[in-house]
């Protein structure tokens, strides 16, 4: 590891990829075509020299080209994650959904401390570590913002603190 | 003359109590973020603007907190570069070249002491620099009509392709996406919805610090989840600092060329702090020949760095603050943070409100101060830093980023449009298309089509306008001129990584 300087060590992470960024052109081909038939549905107003499709359209136009160049001499990407760290990235992100979608209804403290202690097994903390830093991360933050930084967070719904309400 | 009068003035502002505490707590933060591994001053920046906002302080307030943090990470970026081997962010690669065999040889203090006093020459000499200059620019731009403003924006596009990646095509797509979706939501001039399909949350457009906060911090954690483990962490014994405050003044060359060559570089629109700690590096080697023994723990080559990368950062407010254009991806997010606070930087700025573009000014040479104070005697405290476990720093940041979000507009929304930009971004960055013209793109988007319509209602819808001032042809040829020295500096590169391997 300390033999390989950082440049070199990019370069080895770094592939040819004609899959990745072929797939990529093609997604954004499809974008650009996409944004430039839908920029025909605005509704050009009285008086305007320039309406408010010209410009969408104006973009639309290099990114379909890039996005072919791209499809036609595709560059390189850096290496793709193998399968266990996609299935951590994969979890982490439903976690997060899941925590987003649950905040307002359960309140701030219950679901950040489950979310944080589960979010900490993720990122590689043993059961133990995570349960103690994590309850402690959940509740120094809501210290922080509710009373050191005064935004106030989702109060838990069937709990009346006597700070909350403000 | 005239500019003495408002720098005492600036000065005035940033000596009150509430600034200086506020630039103390900037320079600190900042220098702990540069210094954890993977976190530099994009992520630093995006993930302190929504503390920012909630915390409801006044534009002058916020502006010099952040500017304060970016200055702090570009400070403690080297840290993890010269202990660790890691560079703390992209602008610190160089440092770890000659920072981590000095560390080796067991003269770890000295080179972090060393390259605090580079740091500071660097960054105080570009802050003079903008002192200078950017009233100079200031009084060009305010002759600028919309069809400049449109070929300057055109400009900004056009050198940051052509320096922040290897690949043109994948930086003008970035570019093209960014605008592209800077344009969803309420159009301004018609009223008409634009790409919302109606979902009234995206009336609005595209919060550019959700998106900020998703394209960088959110997709920097997912490209940490790739590996299980910390990565060993060396113990290594630093010494004191202090040394290395005599050994800079045997570098006081180094450090003088550095800081001017990474200034120059931080001013080119595009080009940024990490092509001035290239360059400075490079040029450098170049000039000291077979007196220098780079690569191998000379002092030297962490002093030429880290003087290029300050130099470099401070250079990249210039283009902000005089034209509204921003030089670099941190510059970039201070922008987002003026135009979401209803300032647009530029000429009028100045005129308009000098107390905050010279308080700000003032405190950046006051925050340089601090931060050679925080560097040199307490740089061991910043090292310990680095021994946090990283199980615990990245869902600490996963969570400040979700409560700042959540706090800006109470709103679920945000949070999913988050982490959505934050698998946009993981992608983009492992199909190597740069973040940084995306963000550039959503968020120039708007004043560039407002600029483009209005030139086109004054002339009535005659596109030729557009180049037929001097003003803009020439900054047509110099965005030429830009893509060329890009396509030529990536050549030299790709023969120069060619050579190595």
């Amino acid at each position: 590891m300390s033999e390989v300087g950082p440049a070199q060590a990019q370069q080895e992470l770094r592939r040819p990829s004609p899959v990745g960024d072929r797939l990529a052109g093609a997604v954004l081909l499809i974008v650009a075509v996409g944004a430039w038939w839908h920029s025909h549905s605005f509704v050009t107003g009285f008086m305007q020299p320039v309406g408010p499709g010209a410009f969408p359209r104006l973009v639309a136009v290099p990114l379909a080209l890039l996005s072919a160049y791209l499809i036609l001499r595709p560059g390189f990407n850096e290496r793709w994650p193998d399968r266990a760290a996609l299935g951590r990235q994969l979890a982490v992100i439903v976690l997060l959904v899941i925590y987003a979608s649950l905040l307002e209804p359960l309140g701030f403290v219950p679901v950040t401390v489950v979310g944080s202690v589960l979010l900490l097994r993720l990122f590689g903390a043993a059961w133990r570590q995570g349960l103690i830093y994590g309850v402690a991360l959940a509740l120094g933050l809501y210290a922080l913002f509710e009373f050191g930084l005064g935004m106030p967070l989702p109060d838990v719904p069937w709990l009346t603190l006597p700070w909350a309400g403000e | 003359m005239e500019t003495l009068a408002f720098l005492a003035h600036g000065f005035a502002v940033a000596t009150q109590p509430e600034f200086l505490l506020l630039a103390l707590i900037g320079c600190t933060v900042g220098t702990l973020i540069g210094a954890l591994p993977g976190l530099g001053p994009v992520n630093g920046v995006a993930l302190m603007i929504p503390l920012a906002f909630n915390f409801g302080l006044e534009p002058t307030a916020a502006l010099i907190l952040l500017v304060s943090v970016y200055y702090g990470c570009m400070y403690g970026g080297r840290i993890s570069s010269i202990v660790l081997n890691i560079p703390g962010d992209e602008p610190a690669m160089m440092t770890t070249l000659d920072g981590y065999p000095m560390a080796l040889k067991g003269r770890g203090g000295e080179a972090l002491g060393l390259s605090a006093v580079a740091s500071f020459v660097g960054a105080t000499f570009a802050t003079i620099g903008l002192t200078l200059f950017a009233p100079l620019l200031v009084q060009v731009a305010i002759k600028f009509g919309p069809a400049e403003y449109f070929a300057l924006f055109m400009l900004a596009f056009a050198t940051i392709g052509g320096v922040t990646s290897g690949s043109f095509a994948k930086s003008f797509i970035a570019a093209c996406l960014g605008l592209l979706l800077g344009t969803v939501g309420i159009d301004p001039v018609s009223s008409v919805a634009r790409y919302t399909f109606g979902a009234f949350e995206l009336y609005d457009g595209i919060d550019f610090i959700v998106a900020l906060v998703g394209l960088f911090a959110v997709s920097e954690c997912l490209v940490f989840l790739e590996r299980r483990h910390d990565a060993d962490k060396p113990h290594i014994q630093l010494g004191s600092a202090w040394p290395g405050m005599k050994a800079s003044l045997s570098c006081k060359g180094t450090i003088g060329r550095g800081s001017v060559i990474g200034f120059i570089a931080g001013v080119l629109p595009g080009a940024g702090a990490s092509l001035g700690s290239f360059l400075s590096y490079m040029l450098e080697k170049r000039w000291l020949g077979k007196k220098g023994d780079f690569g191998n723990g000379d002092p030297r080559g962490v002093a030429a760095p880290e003087a290029g990368n300050n130099a470099a950062a401070g250079g990249a407010l210039i283009p902000m603050l005089s034209l509204g254009i921003p030089g670099s991806g941190t510059t970039a997010i201070l922008l987002a943070l003026l135009l979401s606070m209803n300032i647009t930087p530029g000429p009028l700025l100045f005129e308009q409100q000098p107390d905050m573009v010279w308080g700000l000014v003032a405190a950046l040479f006051i925050g340089n101060i601090m931060l050679l104070v925080l560097n040199v005697p307490l740089v061991g405290l910043f090292a310990r830093v680095l021994q946090a476990p990283s199980w615990f720093l990245m869902p600490m940041v996963v969570l400040i980023a979700f409560v700042g979000v959540y706090s800006l507009n109470n709103s679920p929304f945000d949070l999913y449009m988050m982490l959505g930009f934050g698998v946009l971004g993981y992608v983009l960055r492992k199909l190597e298309i740069p973040t940084v013209p995306v963000v550039l793109g959503l968020l120039l988007g708007g004043q560039m089509e407002f600029n483009l319509r209005r030139a086109m209602s004054i002339s009535g819808g005659d596109w030729s306008l557009l180049w037929s001032s001097g003003i803009s042809v020439g900054i047509y040829a110099f965005a030429v001129s830009m893509i060329v020295a890009g396509a030529v500096y990536a050549m030299l590169l790709k023969r120069r990584l060619g050579l190595h391997s």
